[in-house]
C-alpha cells in the first residue's frame, strides 16, 4: 500500500524529499513531516505493540498525547532515544527509527500471546500472582514481567551529548502558542514587560496549523511577535512542570530535528521566572469506548484532520467516523473536501443538529444517527466495522480502512494543575475546567473551556449488544487498561479515583492520562452510581510529557558533575605520585606509593617515618571558623562541652561538640588568638555543618551576643609536620617565633613569619609526635611545602596521606567523629567524660546527658580491640558476638568501627563500639568474618605512647 | 620578603574568550569580611563611609547582609584587627578567587546557572547568591562586566562551568 499522500494540501515542502527507516525499510517523506505522517504517507498503520498485551497499535493522535507510537531513534553511537511519539519527531534525512516491544518483528510479535490469555491477565494480576514465594519476586518474576511488558530499552552507551541550561526571567509566560496563546502573546507584546512564548511543537500555531482558512493570519502573527523585541519565542520547547512561585520548568530541543548533529547543546533546560503565566495549552480530544477501539486505523478525528490539512496525507481510502460530538463531523467533511473517501458517519446520539446533517447529504456521506460501532474487523489494520442501532441487536457491517473517533474534548490542565489550582466540573462539556488560581496564572481558549468544539453527549461505554465481560474496549492505551478493568476495581472495592488508578494503572506513568482519564473516571462513575464531581479526578504530576535526563541534568555532568575541591599543594601530591580519595567534595592525598609498594607497604613505610623521623601531611581541606567579638569566649563556652573562658591567647584546646540531643557531632582543636578571637578547626567533612549549626545557635537563641563567625576554611593552606624531628625541619624557616619547648609548649599558638610569609603556628599532633601545624595563606601552600620538603631531605622527610594519618591517630586512641561514632554516640560512650565541664551551667547537648536512657547501664562504649592472632585486620563494620556458638541470628554486641596494622607495634589494632564496653576491659569477644571467627580482647583505646612522652619533647 | 616563594592560583591567568564574552581572573586582592551591628562602628574602623543597604555597593566596600560586609582593597592593604570594638574583622584575602564576567553576553552565561534576575540586576549592586550549587558573590560593575568571587576551591569548577557556557 502506498500513496496516502494528498495530491495538494499541508504544510510540508513538497520540494525537499527526505529518506528515511523504520524498522529496516527505507522510506521516503517531505520536509515539515513528522514520523508519524510520513509513515502514514506511505501506507503504514501498524506502529508498535501495547505495553502489556502486545496488541498491534497504530496512530491515536497527532500531537503529543499519542500513547501508542512509541519509536525508537538511534543516530550513532550514544545517541539512542526511546520511547519517542511518533508524532513528534519531525523528520530529518537519514531518520533511523524502530519499532518498540515486539519479538522477533512487529508483525509477527510473539508476546501476542499474551493478548489471547489476555482474561487471565486482569488488573491487580501481577500484584495477586507474584505474591510468593517472596524471594522470587527479585530474581525471577520482576525481571519476567519487564522483559515481557515494556517500553522501549535504556540505551547502554554513554551519551555524548552536550546539554544546556538556563534561568529566565519575564513578566509574562505564555505556554502553548495555538490562536488563544498567540492573542495572549500579542496582546503581552504591546506591553513593555518582557514576553516568552512557548511550544512543544517546531512551528506556533497548534491548532491553526491544521486550518488553513487561519493561516494568513498565522503568518502576520508570528512575524508580529518575531519582530517584537520584548518576546522571545521558544519552539520545540516542553514547559513539563509548573513548580511554586511561578517557576516553569521546560525544555528546548535544540538538534533533534537536524540531519547533522551540530556542535553544541542538543537540549536546553529553561528554569523560568515569570510574574504572570498565561497556559493555553489547549484540549485533546476523548476516544470512544468500544470493543476493538485500538485496532490499527481508528484514531482521535482531529488527528485525521491534523494529517490530511497540515501534512497533506490521508489516514485512509475509505474513513468512518463514529462520533458522540459534533467536532468529529466538522474534521470529517473537512476530510471529504480533500477528496478523501467518507464511507459513513455514526453517531451514538439520536439526533444532530440539521445543519451537520444537511453538510453530510450535501457531501453524499451515508449517517447512521443512534448507532455505535461495536467491533472492528482487522488485526493489523481496520478492514470493516459493525454497527447497531442502540439498544437493538441488528447488526450491520460496513467496509472502511480507517474509523475515526470524536468523543468530545479533555482540556489540557497539567500545568494548572501542578501549580495546584482548582479545578470544577462543567456538565455540559463532561470535563474539568480550571476553576481558583493558586499562583499568577490564568487560561485561555480551549483549556480554558473558552473555545466551542460545538455539541456533544458524553458516554462512558459505547452501548453494544455484546457481552462486555468478553470486549476489549480500551481507556488507557498506552498501559493498556480496558473498560472492564475500571469495572473490575470497583467491583474489588475501590472506591476512590486515587486506588482505582493505581490498582488499574489508569492514567499513569509517562502518558499521564492525556487520552484516558476522563473515561476512566466516566466508566467509574457509572460503576459507582455516583456522579464524576463526587470521585475526584487523579493529580497530575510532571512532567507533562518524558524528559531527557540530559536535559534535567544541565550541564551538571563530566567536569561540571559536581565540584572536586583540591588544595594549593594537591598539584604537588598528583605530580608525586598520590593515590587519591573523597572526602566529602575534598580530593585528598590517600597515599605516596613508591615503586612496587602496594597500599600496605606504602602505609607502614609513611608510619614508621613519622614516628622515627618526621612525616609531611596536607591538612588543608579541615574546616577552619574564625570567631570573632567580645563575646567570642563565651559563645564557644555555650556551644563546647568543656570550659573556654579561661583558655589564655596563645593556647589551643580540643573542642568537643554535641547536638541537641547530647550525641557527638564533631570535633577539633581551636586557639585563642587574642581575647576576642578564636581560631576554630572542624573536621573536613564537617565544616559547613559546624558553621551552619553555630550561626543557627547565634541568631535564633543568642542574639544578644556581640561575636560573628567567618568560614576560613580556605584563607589557610595547612601543613602537618610531624615526628621528632618536626622542630628540626621547621627551626631554619620560622622567623619571630622561639620554637624551643619550653617556649612554645604542646597546644599552643604562635604568629609570626614562615619564609618570610605570615603564619599562624600551631603545636598540635594528631599522630602522639611532636607536631606543628602550619596555617600560611592559601596561594603559597604548595610553594612553602616545597620549600620544607628540601629543609627536611636531611630527616628523610614523607609526605603522608589520610590513610597514614588514620593509623597514627588510632594507635594513640584519637576518635574520627563519623567513623568511630555515628550520631548515637555521647561522650561518656567515646570515654570523653574529660572533655566535658562538670561546672558548666550549660552547653549544647547537657541536659540530654542526664536523659534516663543515656546514663542507663548497657550503653555501647568506643573500646579497643586487639585480636588474638596479632596478624589479623579485623574488618571495619564487622559485627561482634560474646558467644560464638549460639544459634544463627546472633545477638550482636557491636561493632568494629577503625581497624588497622599498626608498624609501631607489629600487630594489628582495632576501635569498636561495643556493649558496655567499658566494663568488659579483658574479656574475649568474638568477631565472625567470611571463612573464620576471630577472637579479640577488648581493651583500651590507648595502643601507643599511653603516657604521652613523645608529645612533649 | 616572600623569599621566593610564589602564590598558586586555581584558575589559569589566561582568559578564555567566548562567543561575545570574556572570562578572565582578577587579580590576587586583600579581602575582609566585616562585620558588626551598626554600619558606623565598621565605618570608624574603616575611617570612611560604607554602603547602608544590602546590595549596595561603594569603592569596594559590599555590604551583602544586615551586619555584614566584604571589602575588597588592593593586595597588601592591611587593616586594624578592630580589638576591643564590636566589630568582627576577618581576612580573607586568600579563601577567594576573582572571576571576570565581561562582554555582550556576560549577564546570559551568570544565567546559565544563577537564578537571578540580571535585567533588574544595576550596575554597582552586588549579592551572594549561587551558580547551580556553587555559593558566590556577584557583583555588577558595569553594565556588561561582572565582579563573580568563588571559593577557591571552588573557582575551577567555576571557571569551567563559565567557560562552557561561553562557548555555547
Amino acid at each position: 500500500m502506498t500513496g496516502y499522500r494528498l495530491p495538494m494540501g499541508g504544510r510540508v515542502n513538497r520540494q525537499t524529499q527526505l529518506a528515511f527507516r523504520f524498522d529496516g525499510a527505507t522510506y521516503a517523506g517531505f520536509e515539515g513531516d513528522t514520523l508519524a505522517s510520513a509513515l502514514l504517507a506511505n501506507g503504514v498503520q501498524l506502529f508498535g505493540r501495547s505495553f502489556k498485551y502486545h496488541r498491534p497499535r497504530g496512530l491515536l493522535g497527532a500531537g503529543s498525547e499519542e500513547p501508542n507510537a512509541l519509536i525508537s531513534v538511534t543516530r550513532g553511537p550514544g545517541r539512542f532515544t526511546p520511547n519517542l511519539r511518533a508524532t513528534s519527531i519531525d523528520l530529518y534525512d537519514g531518520l533511523e527509527a524502530s519499532s518498540q516491544n515486539r519479538w522477533p518483528s512487529l508483525k509477527f510479535d510473539l508476546g501476542a500471546i499474551n493478548d489471547r490469555l489476555g482474561m487471565f491477565f486482569p488488573a491487580g494480576f501481577y500484584n495477586k500472582t507474584f505474591m510468593w514465594p517472596r524471594s522470587f519476586w527479585e530474581k525471577l518474576y520482576e525481571p519476567a514481567i519487564r522483559r515481557m511488558a515494556g517500553l522501549g530499552h535504556p540505551p547502554t552507551e554513554e551519551d555524548p551529548d552536550h546539554y544546556a541550561a538556563t534561568y529566565a526571567h519575564c513578566d509574562v509566560l505564555i505556554i502553548g502558542a495555538g490562536p488563544a496563546g498567540i492573542d495572549a502573546a500579542l496582546e503581552a507584546a504591546s506591553g513593555n514587560g518582557r514576553v516568552i512564548l512557548i511550544d512543544e511543537q517546531d512551528e506556533l500555531g497548534g491548532g491553526a496549523l491544521s486550518d488553513p482558512a487561519l493561516w494568513p493570519w498565522l503568518d502576520r502573527s508570528v512575524k508580529a511577535l518575531a519582530a517584537s523585541p520584548n518576546v522571545t519565542v521558544l519552539t520545540r520547547t516542553t514547559a513539563f512542570g509548573y513548580f511554586h512561585d511561578n517557576f516553569i520548568g521546560a525544555v528546548e530541543r535544540l538538534t533533534d530535528h537536524l540531519a547533522d548533529v551540530p556542535h553544541g547543546p542538543r537540549e536546553k533546560l529553561w528554569r523560568i521566572r515569570a510574574g504572570e503565566v498565561i497556559l493555553a495549552q489547549g484540549a485533546i480530544e476523548r476516544p470512544l469506548v468500544f470493543d476493538g477501539n485500538d485496532t490499527p486505523g481508528v484514531m482521535l478525528a482531529s488527528a485525521a484532520r491534523v494529517f490530511a490539512l497540515r501534512f497533506g496525507v490521508a489516514v485512509g481510502r475509505s474513513i468512518a467516523l463514529m462520533a458522540s460530538h459534533d467536532s468529529g463531523w466538522h474534521d470529517i467533511f473537512a476530510l471529504a473536501k480533500t477528496g478523501v473517501g467518507i464511507a459513513a458517519i455514526v453517531d451514538v446520539r439520536d439526533a444532530v443538529s440539521p445543519d451537520l446533517l444537511a453538510q453530510a447529504e450535501a457531501l453524499g456521506i451515508p449517517v447512521h444517527l443512534g448507532h455505535s460501532v461495536i467491533g472492528v474487523r482487522g488485526r493489523l489494520g481496520v478492514k470493516a466495522i459493525s454497527i447497531a442501532r442502540n439498544g437493538g441487536t441488528g447488526v450491520a457491517d460496513l467496509a472502511c480502512d480507517a474509523l475515526l473517533m470524536a468523543g468530545g474534548w479533555t482540556l489540557t490542565v497539567h500545568l494548572w494543575s501542578h501549580s495546584k489550582g482548582t479545578l470544577a466540573w462543567r456538565d455540559d462539556l463532561g470535563a474539568y475546567v480550571p476553576d481558583q488560581p493558586n499562583e499568577n496564572v490564568r487560561c485561555v481558549g480551549a483549556c480554558a473551556g473558552a473555545w466551542s468544539f460545538g455539541d456533544g453527549a458524553v458516554i462512558d461505554i459505547l452501548p453494544t449488544p455484546k457481552d462486555p465481560t468478553r470486549a476489549k474496549a480500551f481507556v488507557d492505551f498506552q498501559n493498556d487498561v480496558t473498560a472492564k478493568d475500571i469495572k473490575l476495581a470497583v467491583r474489588e472495592g475501590f472506591r476512590s479515583i486515587e486506588h482505582i488508578k493505581r490498582y488499574t494503572t489508569n492514567g499513569m506513568a509517562t502518558d499521564q492520562g492525556k487520552t484516558s482519564n476522563l473515561n476512566g473516571l466516566q466508566i467509574a462513575s457509572t460503576a459507582l452510581n455516583r456522579p464524576v464531581a463526587d470521585i475526584g479526578l487523579t493529580t497530575f504530576r510532571p512532567p507533562y510529557t518524558p524528559q531527557t535526563f540530559g536535559a534535567l541534568a544541565g550541564h551538571a555532568k563530566g567536569p561540571l558533575f559536581q565540584p572536586t575541591r583540591k588544595t594549593n599543594i594537591d598539584s604537588w601530591a598528583e605530580e608525586n605520585g598520590a593515590v587519591f580519595e573523597l572526602v566529602a567534595q575534598w580530593r585528598r592525598a590517600r597515599y605516596f606509593p613508591k615503586a612496587g609498594e602496594d597500599m600496605h607497604a606504602a602505609v607502614n613505610r609513611e608510619c614508621r617515618m613519622v614516628r622515627s623521623s618526621v612525616g609531611i601531611f596536607d591538612a588543608s581541606t579541615l574546616g577552619k571558623i574564625e570567631v570573632v567579638g567580645p563575646d567570642a569566649a563565651e559563645f564557644l563556652n555555650r556551644m563546647y562541652t568543656n570550659p573556654w573562658k579561661a583558655l589564655e591567647p596563645g593556647r589551643c584546646r580540643y573542642g568537643l561538640l554535641l547536638k541537641e540531643d547530647g550525641f557527638i557531632t564533631d570535633d577539633g582543636v581551636s586557639a585563642r588568638l587574642a581575647a576576642d578571637r578564636f581560631h576554630l578547626t572542624t573536621t573536613t567533612g564537617g565544616a559547613a555543618r559546624v558553621l551552619n549549626m553555630m550561626e543557627d545557635y547565634l541568631q535564633t537563641e543568642w542574639p544578644d551576643l556581640n561575636v560573628w563567625l567567618t568560614s576560613t576554611t580556605e584563607q589557610y593552606a595547612v601543613i602537618a609536620l610531624q615526628g621528632p624531628n618536626a622542630r628540626k625541619v621547621l627551626e631554619p624557616l620560622v622567623e619571630g617565633i622561639d620554637l624551643s619547648a619550653e617556649a612554645f609548649p604542646h597546644m599552643a599558638v604562635r604568629e609570626g613569619t614562615i619564609c618570610g610569609i605570615p603564619t599562624r603556628l600551631f603545636r598540635v599532633s594528631f599522630t602522639g609526635e611532636l607536631g606543628f601545624e602550619i596555617n600560611v595563606p592559601s596561594a603559597y601552600g604548595r610553594a612553602l611545602w616545597e620549600r620544607i620538603m628540601a629543609e627536611g631531605a636531611r630527616f628523610d622527610i614523607t609526605p603522608y596521606g589520610t590513610e597514614a594519618m588514620h593509623v597514627l591517630r588510632a594507635e594513640k586512641g584519637f576518635i574520627i567523629v563519623g567513623q568511630d561514632t555515628d550520631g548515637t554516640v555521647t561522650p561518656q560512650d567515646a570515654g570523653l567524660d574529660w572533655a566535658i565541664g562538670k561546672k558548666k551551667p550549660d552547653f549544647v547537648g547537657k541536659r540530654s546527658l542526664a536523659r534516663p536512657d543515656i546514663v542507663a547501664p548497657g550503653r555501647k562504649h568506643l573500646v579497643g580491640l586487639l585480636t588474638e592472632d596479632p596478624n589479623v585486620v579485623l574488618e571495619e563494620g564487622a559485627q561482634i558476638v560474646a558467644d560464638p556458638n549460639q544459634p544463627v541470628p546472633m545477638t550482636m554486641i557491636g561493632h568494629v568501627t577503625s581497624s588497622y596494622w599498626s608498624e609501631a607495634l607489629g600487630r594489628s589494632i582495632a576501635m569498636a563500639l561495643v556493649v558496655d564496653g567499658q566494663n568488659r576491659m579483658g574479656q574475649s569477644l568474638f568477631i565472625p568474618m567470611p571463612g573464620q571467627t576471630h577472637v579479640a580482647k577488648v581493651s583500651s583505646m590507648v595502643f601507643y605512647d599511653a603516657e604521652g612522652a613523645r608529645l612533649n619533647v | 620578603m616572600s623569599e621566593g616563594l610564589t602564590r598558586r592560583e586555581p584558575v589559569p591567568a589566561e582568559p578564555v574568550s567566548g562567543r561575545d564574552v570574556i572570562v578572565r581572573a582578577a587579580a590576587p586582592m586583600a579581602r575582609y569580611a566585616l562585620r558588626a551591628r551598626q554600619a558606623s562602628d565598621v565605618e570608624k574602623l574603616l575611617g570612611r563611609p560604607v554602603p547602608h543597604k544590602i546590595g549596595d555597593t561603594d569603592q569596594g566596600v559590599l555590604c551583602l547582609g544586615p551586619d555584614e560586609w566584604l571589602l575588597l582593597a588592593p593586595a597588601g592593604t592591611a587593616l586594624s584587627a578592630g580589638e576591643g570594638a564590636a566589630v568582627a574583622v576577618t581576612e580573607v584575602s586568600d579563601r577567594n578567587i576573582g572571576i571576570i564576567v565581561e562582554g555582550p553576553r556576560a549577564s546570559e552565561v551568570l544565567a546559565a546557572g544563577c537564578p537571578l534576575d540580571f535585567d533588574r540586576f544595576n550596575v554597582g549592586r552586588a549579592t551572594r547568591t549561587i551558580f547551580e550549587t556553587v555559593e558566590v558573590i556577584i557583583q555588577r560593575a558595569a553594565a556588561d562586566r561582572f565582579h563573580v568571587e568563588v571559593w577557591r576551591s571552588f573557582a575551577p569548577w567555576l571557571w569551567t562551568a563559565f567557560a562552557t557556557v561561553a562557548s555555547e
